[in-house]
């Protein structure tokens, strides 16, 4: 057991933030809106642990673990800073509908990402490193990942059953009816792309810990396409689809290099497994997309569970 | 009686047609306000403007005395105007019942902490919607499907459900785009009682676009006939009827 | 002598989005025909300028699979710049086949096809990385023939210099527009790509193969990125299998600029992002890289339909 912890604690805890920013692209997904703007969020949010953590608080001393409630301020700065900045910016953007606003959400990536490059307080291109841990080893940030998984599912889960969440699908399904039958849209949006950019905002605080450094590499373009594709294929039309999503596409890569240590395999397979295992890992998500065209998670198929359960 | 809705030389140009020409006329609290032309007159354009979903080139709207031209689709929606749509616009992957609970929107309160909480309140809010919802169904005879996603259902069930999402709206105006549109005789005549016990029963205006004319003549109050984006006939049905301009609109050519 | 400076950040600015161009002209291709974004262009226009490099006989380095091996023979370099696009246009027609028309024939979700395309462009970065490792390759300089490495064309005293690949180029990315402009407003192949870009059902009922001209569309447009692989890498160098990825996105702000589906939009897009970076100020220099993104929202919140593009009108 410790040395699986060992070996698999950092691939664990990523597997979580990740369920955890594809859940922040589905939110605004919930209204309709293909919004790519998570990694600019979630980079925020790792600047501003990073930058309180390293420069605000009183350094730990020697010995001794950062202390978790700091942690927890930096929480709450990040989910405050992330909400103004995605109001702020969600009101001329969620105008834009489709590929436009994904669009307009990936040049809000590449500025913020550009931006940290060249000022002072956020490293410039060196970033921030050094930031101290809260934690003796990588699995114990379960102690803050687990539950802030379980708090994000729970939260969508319910929202989708509530009456905000019936208004999101109504302008997913179809806008104009919805504003007809009096679902304000602009309010809505900007309010579930909030809630995106919040999640996104604070899984970066814990996440500039977990990886003890953080850069611009964290927010990139390509990151958005990544929790796009947990979303996807997954399921876009449940909440269990973009953790589920986001849990077996971050472990992927690795299960592929696992395989290869079994016994039988012809050499030449179990060396492909380890150095293609990327190719392998993109021809999964195009054909996933093929042959699960809807995701792995349905609604239909979660309505046939229930009803086996009862 | 009292003038629920009023418009106002009301017009709408799409590039270099103009689908809606100076047309004005007012509709009176409680009555059954036909809307007919040959295709392609404007009826639906018409409904567009009075529910915002298109804004004016010019003209205005007034709502029970308040001045609405300006005002945005969810808004008026707010203010009691309902509608169905002429190529049925349900919520597809939602249930039938999600469906009429989402037109309860302006109704209810709850905000997405007290719903996620599940506060007593919420929850409360959360049966009444359901209960009334159901209500609704009853009303068009869906109650039996209240689960089933409204993609499933028929055409003539969709059109029902319309009615049925429009009414959780709790409106004062009812727009119908073609409520009869793919029914049998026999079924235009049952839609006919309908409309008038959904009046009775909610205390409704109905505005409705039909193309079927007996339908027309015997259910409404008042008729008003659009040819080519203008008002060319408005009055009892005798009276239209007969009118030598609506009897070229129809037969010209 | 402030005068030719501003001359020389013009005419690299032309350069630069001129490659610009030609690489969102790949995307714009298969937007106007299909309405969606082939996020796998990157990695064609990363296999081009590899494909090239192969055909004119070079050795490649000490990583992957195929580490120190060469052809055993080497084409001329303009041959091989042909070759090496036209390989990447089959590798686009391979993609498309894979990847788009399993997806296209189920009327499936837009979405899914951007997914799927970089699924494959995932799978293509790393299966060049597999082949020959991640090390920047350069072609030799004998690639010009006797031609001059740049041309002075100011004074000693005050230079404008402009390297002769920038120029190649500039010309060559021209030649492309007209080609390609011509291809579509002159050949009945073109006509019938149009007929598809407006209504791709009608199109199918009047007799139109839409299929054909997919796969066509599909090879053009990685000819064209491969052709601009190869003109990146010999004014740069292939700086690795990431090369295309960064034009990949600045290629989204110039579709976006130029107007979605629209070719010589897409022209215009490049040039103007291109001399826009160039006229970064040095002391700004950090920022140069977010002026296209810059650009990209603003034009979306104003001007969404973008320069060249046609307004669509929603239907109640």
């Amino acid at each position: 057991m410790a040395e699986f912890i060992t070996t698999y604690g950092f691939l664990i805890v990523s597997m979580v933030f990740a369920a955890m920013l594809a859940l922040s692209l589905y939110l605004p997904l919930m209204t309709g809106q293909l919004s790519l703007a998570s990694p600019g969020f979630y980079a925020l949010g790792g600047y501003i642990a990073a930058v309180m953590s390293t420069k605000v608080f009183p350094p730990t001393p020697q010995g001794e673990i950062f202390p978790l409630v700091y942690l927890l301020i930096e929480m709450l700065v990040a989910a405050v800073a992330s909400a103004l900045l995605a109001v702020l910016i969600g009101i001329p953007a969620l105008r834009l509908r489709g590929i436009y606003l994904a669009l307009a959400t990936i040049a809000f990536v590449e500025v913020v990402r550009v931006l940290s490059l060249n000022l002072e307080i956020t490293g410039k291109a060196i970033g921030i490193f050094g930031i101290p841990q809260p934690f003796l080893n990588k699995f114990e940030y379960m102690w803050i990942a687990a539950p802030m998984l379980i708090l994000s599912t729970w939260f969508v889960y319910r929202l989708e059953r509530s009456r905000v969440g019936r208004a999101f699908a109504a302008l997913r399904e179809d806008e104009l009816a919805a504003t007809a039958m009096g679902v304000n849209p602009t309010y809505n949006k900007v309010l579930s792309f909030t809630m995106g950019a919040v999640l996104a905002g604070v899984v970066g605080a814990v996440s500039a810990h977990f990886l003890n450094t953080w850069n611009a590499r964290q927010g990139t373009f390509d990151a958005a396409i990544l929790y796009l594709a947990f979303v996807i294929i997954g399921g876009s039309r449940t909440y269990l689809g973009p953790v589920l999503g986001g849990l077996l596409l971050t472990a992927l890569p690795e299960v592929l290099r696992a395989l290869a240590g079994v016994e039988f395999l012809p050499a030449f397979v179990a060396q492909f497994l380890v150095d293609g295992r990327l190719i392998i890992y993109g021809l999964l998500i195009a054909l996933a997309t093929i042959f699960f065209p809807q995701g792995l998670i349905t609604p239909t198929m979660l309505k046939r569970l229930a009803r086996r359960g009862t | 009686m009292q003038t629920i809705l009023k418009i106002d030389r009301l017009t709408r140009a799409f590039g270099g047609l103009v689908a809606v020409d100076q047309v004005s006329f007012e509709v009176q609290e409680g009555e059954i306000f036909g809307l007919i032309g040959p295709n392609g007159a404007g009826k639906t354009t018409l409904f567009n403007l009075i529910t915002g979903l298109t804004p004016p080139t010019s003209g205005k709207q007034f709502f029970l005395g308040e001045d609405l031209t300006a005002a945005r689709p969810h808004i008026i929606a707010t203010k009691g105007i309902a509608r169905t749509f002429q190529n049925i616009r349900l919520f597809g992957n939602l249930s039938a019942l999600e469906n009429v609970m989402v037109a309860q929107h302006v109704h209810t309160r709850s905000g997405v902490l007290s719903g996620v909480l599940g506060t007593p309140t919420a929850r409360r809010e959360q049966q009444q919607s359901r209960d009334y919802a159901m209500e609704l169904l009853r009303l068009v005879h869906l109650d039996d499907r209240a689960e089933a996603q409204a993609r499933n259902f028929s055409y003539g069930d969709q059109r029902r459900l319309e009615i049925a999402r429009a009414l959780a709206l709790r409106p004062k105006l009812l727009l119908l785009d073609e409520p009869g549109a793919g029914m049998n005789s026999n079924e235009k005549a049952g839609l006919s009682q309908f409309i008038r016990d959904i009046r009775a029963q909610f205390n409704l205006t109905v505005v409705l676009i039909e193309h079927h004319v007996p339908l027309v003549m015997g259910l409404c109050d008042r008729i008003a006939v659009l040819n080519f984006g203008q008002l060319i006939a408005l009055g009892v049905p005798s009276a239209v009827q007969n009118d030598p301009a609506v009897v070229e609109a129809y037969l010209g050519e | 002598m402030q005068f030719t400076l501003f001359f020389q950040q013009l005419v690299n600015g032309l350069a630069i989005g001129s490659v610009y161009a030609i690489f969102a002209l790949g995307y714009t291709l298969i937007f106007s025909i299909l309405g969606i974004i082939n996020f796998a262009h990157g990695a064609v226009f990363t296999l081009g300028a590899y494909f090239t490099y192969t055909l004119i006989g070079a050795k490649f380095g000490f990583n992957g699979l195929l580490a120190q091996s060469q052809l055993p023979f080497g084409l001329p370099f303009p041959l091989a710049v042909l070759g090496g696009a036209a390989l990447a246009g089959l590798v686009g027609v391979i993609i498309e086949r894979l990847a788009f028309r399993p997806l296209r024939a189920r009327g499936a979700d837009p979405l899914l096809t951007l997914v799927s395309s970089l699924g494959v462009a995932v799978a293509l970065v790393n299966f060049i990385q597999y082949l020959v490792g991640a090390e920047a390759y350069s072609y030799p300089s004998s690639a010009f023939g006797g031609l001059p490495p740049s041309v002075n064309f100011g004074t000693p005293e005050s230079p404008l210099i402009v390297r002769t690949v920038q120029i190649i180029i500039f010309v060559v990315s021209m030649l492309i527009l007209v080609v390609l402009t011509y291809l579509i407003n002159s050949t009945r192949t073109g006509k019938a790509l149009r007929a598809v870009a407006e209504d791709a059902t009608t199109s199918s009922l009047l007799g139109i193969n839409t299929d054909r001209l997919i796969w066509i569309t599909f090879f053009l447009s990685g000819f064209v990125g491969g052709i601009a692989g190869t003109l990146v890498g010999l004014s740069v160098t292939i700086t690795g299998p990431y090369f295309g990825i960064a034009f990949g996105l600045k290629g989204l702000a110039v579709i976006v600029l130029g107007g979605l589906g629209s070719i010589p939009g897409a022209v215009l897009g490049g040039l103007v992002i291109g001399v826009a970076e160039s006229l970064v100020p040095a002391s700004a220099i950090g920022y140069k890289e977010a002026v296209a993104f810059a650009i990209l929202f603003v034009i979306l919140l104003v001007r969404p339909q973008g320069l060249l593009g046609r307004t669509l009108i929603q239907k109640v």
